[in-house]
């Protein structure tokens, strides 16, 4: 944001579109176009405002799709197995989630399989049908609601702490017996690849501006098809 | 500079659209024009429900510190491992970058997180001179590590399943552990129910200073 800024005067005649306020400052800017791959930052409190990513929707697709393909791979398949006195135990992100569960430890194991499991699948699952809907013209009305789900889960996924415990478990159990990692976790090591780069391409502004502009086309037709009843 | 709320507009926290407020009854919320989620000047009773999730979450801390995380069994003898026993361990058996990590990831942060949103909810309140730009900073960066807790919970899921060998060499999950993973959601709900627009607030005078 270079170019010099109107006053504060003026930006209250402009229309809400025109308009850009810091989700950390509450600082009220007026909106700049942005090139492919330049990103807008606040001047007042150094947020990140918004990018603007080039064929953000085909290759955001293309992530999603590998992503969901990699997902039940990395979940049911042995990320490791520990080997002791001839006896082998396999591990695997839903096998951990069992073993709480059978200790005794209900909501532990509630909130390992939300943050690992459930919640990055239904992340994965709004974000392909938001971008299925920008692709083929479906009705923009749910997607809009799915993305806004979506934001209230981002958090939650915790497939990027899951993969440190893998580390931390392996350093930990490396002296104890023969361990071997497994076919899981290179898939989870995709799974988690594929899901942070969805997350940088996936410009969330221009998702929501594209939803909007949808739904706003949408509604002309609508109104065009009863005209002409 | 001017604040969205003297201008009479307000962001959608959920899609960052701009809302214009009404003009009759300017602290009212409405419905985003954008996404229909509620829109706000300021999240109505912020600080309150921060206080009462970071307060609950400081109770839980004691027995998360206490309370044995994880009990090793092995040929009928079994140990209790706090948070801290386990860090201490790791450095017994000459791992010391992972104690490091695991100690910054279970101890430092959430100890961190506890002060930090407290210090926040504090300055807000007494409108204490602090740099708003500094209290940004660390707001950002507390909203941002809270997962990173979770890495104790995880390698706990991972190695109760791993170590499962019956009576020849056994880990289960102890009750310390429920008390950890509460603290953790806890503190990140305390940061997500955190309006950091009311860190500006009340700076004026002071930004002068910075700009």
């Amino acid at each position: 944001m270079s170019e010099s800024p109107p006053s504060p005067d003026a930006l209250k005649q402009l229309a809400p579109e025109q308009l850009v306020i810091c989700h950390e400052c509450d600082l009220l800017m007026a909106k700049m176009h942005l090139a492919d791959g330049e990103k807008a930052q606040c001047p007042r409190c150094g947020f990140e405002l918004y990018h603007h990513q080039a064929n953000m929707l085909t290759r955001s697709l293309a992530l999603v799709l590998a992503a969901l393909l990699l997902f039940v791979p990395a979940n049911f398949m042995p990320i490791m197995s520990l080997g002791l006195l001839g006896q082998h135990n396999n591990e695997t992100v839903w096998s951990a989630v069992l073993a709480l569960y059978q200790s005794e430890m209900a909501l532990v194991a509630l909130i390992v399989f939300l943050s690992s499991m459930l919640i990055p699948l239904l992340k994965l699952l709004c974000q392909g049908w938001v971008l299925l809907t920008l692709q083929l013209k479906l009705p923009a009305g749910f997607a809009l609601w799915l993305y806004r789900i979506y934001h209230q889960m981002r958090e939650w996924g915790m497939l990027e702490v899951y993969m440190f415990g893998v580390l931390v478990s392996i350093v930990k159990m490396v002296d104890l017996g023969d361990l071997s990692m497994g076919v899981g976790l290179v898939c989870f090591i995709g799974l988690l690849v594929c899901q942070i780069w969805l997350e940088a391409t996936m410009s969330e502004h221009q998702v929501w501006e594209m939803l909007d502009e949808l739904r706003t086309e949408q509604q002309v037709d609508e109104v065009m098809d009863e005209a002409c009843d | 500079m001017k604040r969205a709320i003297d201008a009479g507009f307000m962001l959608c926290l959920e899609c960052h659209a701009v809302n214009r407020q009404d003009p009759d009854n300017p602290e009212a919320g409405q419905i985003c024009t954008r996404c229909h989620a509620p829109v706000y000047p300021r999240r109505p009773g912020s600080l309150a429900r921060t206080w009462a999730l970071l307060i609950t979450a400081a109770i839980l801390y004691i027995p998360a510190n206490l309370l044995p995380i994880m009990v090793v069994s092995s040929f009928g003898k079994g140990s209790g491992d706090t948070i801290m026993s386990g860090v201490i361990a790791l450095i017994h058996y000459d791992m010391v970058p992972i104690a490091i990590v695991v100690f910054v990831a279970s101890i430092l942060v959430p100890t961190f997180k506890l002060v930090g949103m407290g210090l926040l909810l504090y300055s807000v309140q007494r409108h204490q001179p602090l740099s708003a730009r500094q209290r940004g900073v660390m707001y950002r960066f507390i909203e941002w590590i809270g997962r990173w807790s979770m890495l104790d919970v995880f390698v706990i899921a991972i190695l109760v399943a791993l170590v499962n060998f019956g009576s020849i060499a056994q880990i289960t999950a102890g009750m310390g552990a429920v008390a950890f993973a509460l603290v953790v959601i806890l503190t990140m709900l305390a940061a997500i129910s955190f309006d950091p627009r009311l860190i500006w607030d009340n700076t004026e005078s002071e930004e002068d200073h910075d700009e």
